[in-house]
């Protein structure tokens, strides 16, 4: 098992390298000029020759990448050319909003659309089974951005239920940072207040940004525990006289969770770095717009420092399904 | 005795508490205004670095700088931190005498000769995207600036700069006057204190920064020690809403009390809701058609420059396109500054156009290529119907135009070496005066406009390079009038429109003035 995480991770750093070279020659052979980009329309020539001399933009491309690398094996992700920034406390600033935003979607994906899945194999064919297949049609069918508007002029502008855009109301101050997740901030800092009103601001993007996996989970739960259900050593436990709750949870859910699982670890890489437009809808103030923001202006470092977190998100949330699924089915080892 | 309280006295205690808690919310609420826009560009809250518009409207609350324009007057200066200044020629140029009011910092500490100094001479060794305005346009050096007494400011400048030019940028935030001490305990590196002034404030204006949290928002406290004194509005916040859909929604639902970045259609909307104010305010920026005019290209000829002019029907841009948010403009000073004029030389005339371009050798017409960018164009309107729209009006006349469109950024690259034919583009002044405008677009030598469309006019070039330097009022707006004439009748641009900027406000709003600069005086704001 050791032995196999190491490899993993030796894999891991393997897959990363090839992201920042892909990042790096995709982002650097653009025709376009990134000092153009940063100091615009009214930049005098002599500007732009400073620029691109400070940022090494003169240097042949090989020369870049050489200097790229060298930082980052000191940990040094580069210097942002947009926000002056080093790439690093950028990251640090952006991501926990993303993350946050993240786990409330998955949280939501699973409550969800694991039970709406169970119920529609339980029910098969039946009304239950139908109102969960229509709503992870809908689900998987509607347009992140769409379904972002109509829950704000819904829930927040007509019904008022729910707060707007943003991660706190208008008139609380942000609570000091220490994680950067808003609402485990302001636990810190014993402000109930603002810590409710941060929970209340995660609702309705966390549903929209979950939606589409909730949708996903559910037919996958669906199909797996339809199989499974049909599965012979199912219908011996049942012979067997044992409680139907109990056949559905120790040899039916258990089996079927392993293919779910797979699906699981992608959806979770995919709503970290797909949250940009939850994120641009709702003012949300996470890597997705970091990430846009950064390509527009053509900050290559920006870009590549994005890209590697992404990368690197997907291969911990890989790595992290492969090893639970030892725990969920003893017969995989690792060796 | 009955130590618990009754059900009614419990339930009066409580509805005190809720009342006192709705009450202190309400006057906290009564006192914040909440601003939401896109804000995306702001990088730095360093006034002698910041070159954004979010920047100067932010640090034009935080700094104060020696003189500024007030309201939506931009073409008279008025006093700030200088009570007066008078203006002397010498023998080597002028030399412009400031008296300083009394003011405090933030900080408490009071606004000197020395920090007026040290401001300018941190922004000059800075090499700033914003120095060049005061070392190349106002050609101030280290020692230019000097403090012959805690209260006076003395500023030389040479020849080759004109006073009111200097006197105009230095209402920009590059002006700003820093507390020189604040700064200098705060330097790392050599950096003048550059990198804790980029979240931090240390001005003398009427508000000043609580804390900026990157795409999130900029909170602005009041300045208890500011002499421009906010009566009413106690905290201003800046809330990044890149959608003007969040916007609305947000305004709509009195989350936010001002929405800065509104589109076209949900001004029109705006306009006839009652709950809601909508302002058309003035801009600078004008959109243009930029005609590469080199040897042998299809622009060569003066005329075929003007038949495209002819051929435009801007009346249809700005009451269709743009729903009236712009001013229909024909000449390269923005109206509302001195030197502008509103005068029509090209009436909407396909006719004309035809018979310059058939004057012109090209009876039949030509096939061209333009160059647009991604995303919207001045005003809110996507480039991309603006461009359908002169690709249409063009079409009656014979030019056959091809619509290429790429990334801003990608399109400027080529716009600066040269290869461009035609291209839509716009343009905001850096400063607010004519000369902004006057040497990029009509001075082939600045290598700025009229030298990426290729067109080399020595009459121009002299015309814009004598009004720079004109201290003479009435004689420069006369330089500006014969300019503006030369490159109506010459010149390599096809004028589209100035666009305003719309700004929709909760009507309990008032005071609330953005003037052609995107400058706003919070302190004036109140709500009711």
């Amino acid at each position: 098992m050791f032995v196999y995480i190491l490899k993993r991770l030796g894999l891991m750093l393997f897959v990363l390298w090839g992201v920042t070279l892909t990042a790096f020659l995709i982002s650097h052979t653009l025709p376009a000029d990134p000092a153009a980009a940063v100091l615009g329309n009214n930049a005098r020539e002599e500007q732009l020759a400073e620029f691109r001399q400070r940022y090494g933009l003169d240097q042949p491309l090989p020369v870049q990448y050489g200097l790229y690398m060298k930082g980052l094996l000191r940990g040094d992700l580069g210097t942002s050319l947009r926000t002056q920034n080093s790439i690093t406390s950028d990251l640090r600033q952006f991501f926990p909003a993303t993350l946050e935003i993240t786990l409330v979607a998955v949280v939501f994906a699973l409550v969800i659309g694991l039970p709406l899945g169970i119920v529609a194999a339980l029910w098969h064919g039946r009304w239950p089974d139908l109102t969960a297949r229509i709503f992870s049609l809908l689900g998987g069918a509607t347009p992140v951005y769409w379904l972002a508007i109509l829950a704000l002029t819904l829930f927040h502008e007509k019904l008022g239920w729910l707060p707007g855009p943003g991660r706190l109301d208008s008139y609380s101050l942000p609570p000091p940072v220490h994680t950067g997740l808003v609402s485990v901030d302001a636990l810190l800092a014993g402000d109930r207040q603002v810590f409710v009103d941060a929970l209340r601001h995660l609702i309705l993007p966390g549903l929209v940004l979950g939606a589409y996996s909730a949708a996903l989970l559910t037919r996958m739960t669906r199909s797996a525990l339809l199989e499974v259900l049909s599965q012979d050593y199912v219908r011996t436990a049942r012979a067997k006289g044992l409680k139907r709750s109990r056949v559905i949870s120790k040899h039916a859910l258990r089996n079927a969770a392993l293919p779910l699982l797979t699906v699981f670890g992608g959806l979770f890489g995919g709503l970290l770095t797909g949250a940009v437009l939850t994120e641009t809808i709702f003012s949300w103030p996470g890597i997705g717009g970091y990430a846009t923001t950064s390509a527009i202006s053509l900050d290559f470092p920006a870009v590549m420092g994005v890209t590697l977190v992404a990368g690197l998100a997907y291969s911990v949330v890989n790595l992290l399904v492969d090893l639970a699924y030892a725990f969920f089915d003893p017969r995989i080892s690792y060796r | 005795m009955n130590l618990i309280p009754s059900r009614t006295a419990l339930s009066r205690i409580l509805m005190c508490t809720a009342l006192l808690g709705a009450g202190l919310a309400g006057a906290q609420r009564q006192n914040t205004l909440v601003v939401g826009g896109d804000f995306s560009d702001l990088v730095t809250l360093d006034p002698g670095v910041a070159y954004e518009f979010s920047g100067s409207l932010i640090l034009g609350n935080i700094y104060d700088t020696l003189v500024a324009y007030e309201g939506n007057n931009l073409k008279t200066l008025r006093p700030r931190l200088a009570s007066s200044w008078s203006v002397a020629q010498t023998g080597t140029g002028s030399r412009i005498t400031f008296k300083l009011r009394d003011a405090k910092f933030s900080t408490g500490r009071p606004v000197t000769a020395a920090d007026v100094v040290y401001s300018l001479e941190r922004v000059i060794n800075l090499k700033t995207p914003s120095s060049f305005l005061l070392t190349d346009v106002a050609n101030l050096k280290v020692g230019s600036v000097t403090a012959p007494d805690a209260k006076t400011v003395v500023m030389d400048i040479p020849k080759t700069a004109n006073p009111n030019i200097v006197l105009a940028l230095l209402t920009f935030n590059v002006g700003g006057i820093v507390d020189s001490t604040e700064a200098k305990a705060h330097i790392q590196n050599g950096d003048y204190g550059s990198a804790w002034l980029k979240n931090h404030s240390a001005g003398s204006g009427p508000f000043k920064l609580n804390r900026w949290d990157q795409s999130a928002q900029v909170a602005l406290d009041v300045n208890p020690n500011a002499f421009r004194r906010s009566t009413t509005i106690k905290r201003v916040i800046l809330r990044y809403m890149q959608e003007s859909a969040a916007q609305q929604t947000a305004l709509n639902s009195g989350e936010i009390d001002v929405a800065w970045d509104y589109t076209p259609d949900a001004f029109k909307a705006a306009q006839t809701n009652p709950n809601l104010k909508a302002l058309k305010t003035d801009t600078f920026t004008m959109a243009y058609l930029g005609m590469n005019s080199a040897k042998g290209s299809v622009f060569e000829d003066a005329r075929v420059r003007q038949a495209v002019r002819y051929a435009i029907d801007q009346d249809g841009i700005v009451k269709s396109l743009l729903q009236g948010l712009a001013l229909k403009t024909q000449t390269i000073i923005p109206l509302g500054m001195a030197g502008s004029t509103s005068r029509i030389s090209y009436p909407y005339d396909p006719a004309k156009a035809k018979a310059l371009l058939r004057a012109a050798g090209k009876p039949d017409g030509f096939s061209v290529d333009m160059q647009i960018g991604t995303g919207a164009c001045p005003g809110g309107v996507p480039c991309q119907d603006l461009a359908a729209k002169l690709q249409s009006d063009l079409a009656k006349v014979g030019i056959k135009v091809n619509i290429r469109q790429s990334v801003t950024s990608e399109m400027l690259t080529a716009y600066r070496a040269q290869k461009t034919s035609l291209i839509l583009m716009y343009w905001g002044p850096d400063y607010p005066d004519a000369d902004g405008n006057g040497t990029p677009l009509a001075d082939y030598g600045a290598k700025s406009l009229a030298w990426r469309n290729a067109w080399n006019n020595p009459q121009a070039s002299q015309l814009a390079q004598a009004a720079a330097t004109e201290t003479n009022q009435a004689k420069r707006v006369n330089l500006y009038a014969q300019l503006n004439k030369l490159m109506v009748d010459e010149g390599p641009y096809a004028v589209l429109y100035q666009p305003n900027k719309p700004v929709v406000t909760s009507k309990n709003v008032t005071g609330f003035v953005r003037d052609a600069n995107g400058n706003v005086q919070f302190e004036r704001v109140s709500k009711k």
